[in-house]
């Protein structure tokens, strides 16, 4: 084998074992991570059964669905609006501006828009992790667009303004296009930013409203539960099963669709 | 663009899908009845008594859960969310109750206040129970390998002393808590794990550095992964982490110092972000049942307080999680120290982390 060949199965294996790890004790009939006494389903019948796990996870998938589109709009106009500025310190300064979101800790951004919603009124639930979640996922769809708005060709725009395009139609039928599958890329990457996260959430959740990551943090103090193991399971072979499709879609050509 | 519109389009429709979806099934319970705001750490209760609660008392119960007391105050403090029955640690119910956060409860509608353990009642962070009724307690103690310690050829230990034993070089790992750890330290002494006096603190101190060379580490959560996997031979521990510890090593043991050591209480308490302080009341009520805590136990697995309980056959046999008498005698909780007094008990822990 060559040595770069194994270079890749080592990594492979150190990136993908504690996943194995994880899946392999979720049919573990013991009720810990410690030893594998059988093979049982108990905890995936223990999940559809209802404890409410399920329920939890539709939230925190329809939280990441609906933030991720507000993300992708209001990251998409900030982008253009950025890219089009002229004057180059304006510019300058409302990048910094959108790096400054991404790299505020977690729990500054959480007790902040907790303060906010409190002070507002507005009920903790849906609709203020939905928001909360947008506005933190905002900054990573304009930093994912911008080099690629930068990359389109000045020549194509000014091409277009000779022929009489107006703004409307430059953004329509040039930078849109252009820029699309960074615009999807950067609608899943919100998605998972916004699956991912606890620190803002915890703060932000309420009224019992609770996704995924809360309920699993809140479980550390009594030692995780093996259905948590068949949860996962079942997300990475979805996750999995998407890639692949993923693949074979762009295989058989359907790119150009 | 087609392709992209098509995408974020389906997307919208599943979400909504799903709210719709979420939303039907929850017609369980009829819109109009009342709602009770629960608010507990996560994995401490058993779900099904939620359900029983429901029915017998017609409220609809919205559950949340928190990680820690420190995450829960906050939220609380916030006062986003109108949260009726809280959980807090006996420090936690202090501080709340100096700062006119909880609500004074009303034994007129907690008749099953009776059930509890009169030992558990009046204590100093609560007096008179005037705010929090316990839910369930816990000790500090030693958490011990029975296979290390006969290949060692030492006696199992019975109280802190033990764990200074020559024999034990580099095997004894520690909880990552100031009070517990300098509290023990004092206990080995005969002292008070509370003591403000200079000499009795300076003693432990000295003690403490005494002990560097047996210690392991000090660590947090890993502790209870660490023993598990036979790495030391002996653990300070919270008697809810020995418990899984032993779930997943059948040689470890778990004991209460008789000398003294540190009991802990979860409590109950009503916030006073309580719309619904009828329904609160009834909810505490009903966990103190006998029955109900009965089966609670059962779930959760950590000692209740409640006589009837206590006195069920297994768990007055279970010496290791329900201590006798004898040696509940000398168990403290912890007081409320002032922040100097603190800083002192964190400053000798300081000294020993850093001398290890």
């Amino acid at each position: 084998m060559k040595k770069s060949k194994i270079v890749i199965v080592i990594a492979a294996i150190i990136l993908y074992a504690p996943l194995a790890y994880l899946m392999f004790y979720s049919f573990n009939s013991a009720n810990s991570m410690s030893h594998f006494e059988s093979f049982t389903l108990e905890h995936y019948a223990n999940l559809f059964s209802g404890t409410g796990l399920l329920q939890i996870v539709a939230n925190s998938i329809v939280v990441g669905i609906l933030s991720a589109l507000l993300a992708v709009v209001f990251g998409t106009l900030g982008a253009i609006a950025i890219y089009q500025l002229k004057n180059p310190k304006k510019n300058y300064q409302l990048k910094q501006l959108n790096n400054i979101m991404i790299l505020a800790p977690d729990v500054v951004i959480g007790v902040a828009f907790l303060s906010l919603f409190t002070m507002f009124g507005i009920k903790l639930g849906l609709v203020s992790v939905v928001l909360t979640h947008a506005v933190f996922c905002t900054p990573i769809v304009v930093i994912t667009l911008l080099p690629r708005l930068e990359q389109i060709e000045v020549s194509q725009i000014k091409a277009a303004l000779d022929l009489g395009a107006k703004a409307k139609d430059i953004i329509k039928i040039i930078l849109l296009p252009n820029i699309e599958d960074a615009i999807i890329l950067s609608f899943f990457t919100s998605i998972f930013y916004s699956f991912d996260d606890f620190g803002v959430t915890f703060f932000v959740t309420g009224n019992g409203f609770v996704t995924l990551p809360i309920e699993i943090y809140s479980q550390a103090r009594r030692g995780i539960n093996l259905e948590l193991n068949a949860l996962s399971t079942i997300m990475i072979i979805i996750i999995f099963m998407a890639v692949i499709g993923y693949q074979l879609y762009l295989k058989r050509g359907g790119r150009n669709a | 663009m087609r392709k992209s519109i098509k995408l974020f389009t389906t997307m919208l429709v599943l979400a909504v899908a799903i709210i719709v979806i979420q939303s039907l099934s929850d017609q369980k319970v009829e819109a109009s009845s009342q709602e009770l705001y629960v608010y507990n750490w996560g994995d401490y209760i058993e779900p099904e008594l939620i359900d029983r609660f429901e029915q017998e008392s017609g409220y609809k119960v919205i559950y949340e859960t928190f990680d820690s007391n420190e995450s829960m105050y906050v939220k609380v403090n916030s006062g986003s969310s109108p949260y009726d029955v809280i959980f807090p640690s006996e420090y936690m119910v202090d501080k709340m109750a100096e700062e006119h956060m909880l609500v004074e409860l009303d034994k007129s509608l907690l008749p099953n206040l009776k059930n509890v353990d009169p030992y558990f009642l009046d204590q100093e962070f609560d007096e008179g129970n005037t705010y929090s009724v316990p839910y369930f307690w816990g000790t500090v103690g030693i958490a011990y390998n029975t296979e290390i310690y006969d290949q060692l050829e030492l006696d199992y230990p019975t109280s802190y002393q033990d764990l200074w034993n020559p024999g034990l070089v580099d095997n004894v790992l520690l909880l990552d808590g100031a009070r517990e750890i300098v509290g023990s330290s004092l206990n080995s002494l005969g002292y008070s794990l509370n003591s403000t006096n200079d000499n009795e603190l300076n003693q432990a101190k000295q003690n403490l550095l005494n002990l560097a060379p047996n210690v392991k580490g000090v660590v947090g959560d890993e502790i209870k992964m660490l023993m598990a996997n036979n790495e030391a031979a002996a653990a300070i521990v919270w008697a809810g982490d020995a418990q899984l510890i032993q779930e997943d090593n059948e040689n470890i043991e778990f004991i209460t110092p008789q000398a003294g050591s540190n009991i802990y209480l979860d409590n109950i308490a009503i916030p006073k972000t309580s719309s619904n302080i009828e329904g609160a009341h009834e909810f505490i009520n009903f966990l103190m049942d006998n029955e109900v805590a009965s089966i609670n136990t059962d779930y959760v697995g950590y000692a209740s307080p409640i006589t009837s309980v206590m006195n069920e056959p297994e768990h007055i046999a279970d010496e290791t999680y329900y201590p006798s008498a004898k040696i509940r005698e000398n168990l403290e909780y912890y007081a409320n120290l002032d922040p100097d007094n603190l800083k002192r008990y964190n400053n000798i822990f300081l000294e020993f982390k850093i001398s290890l």
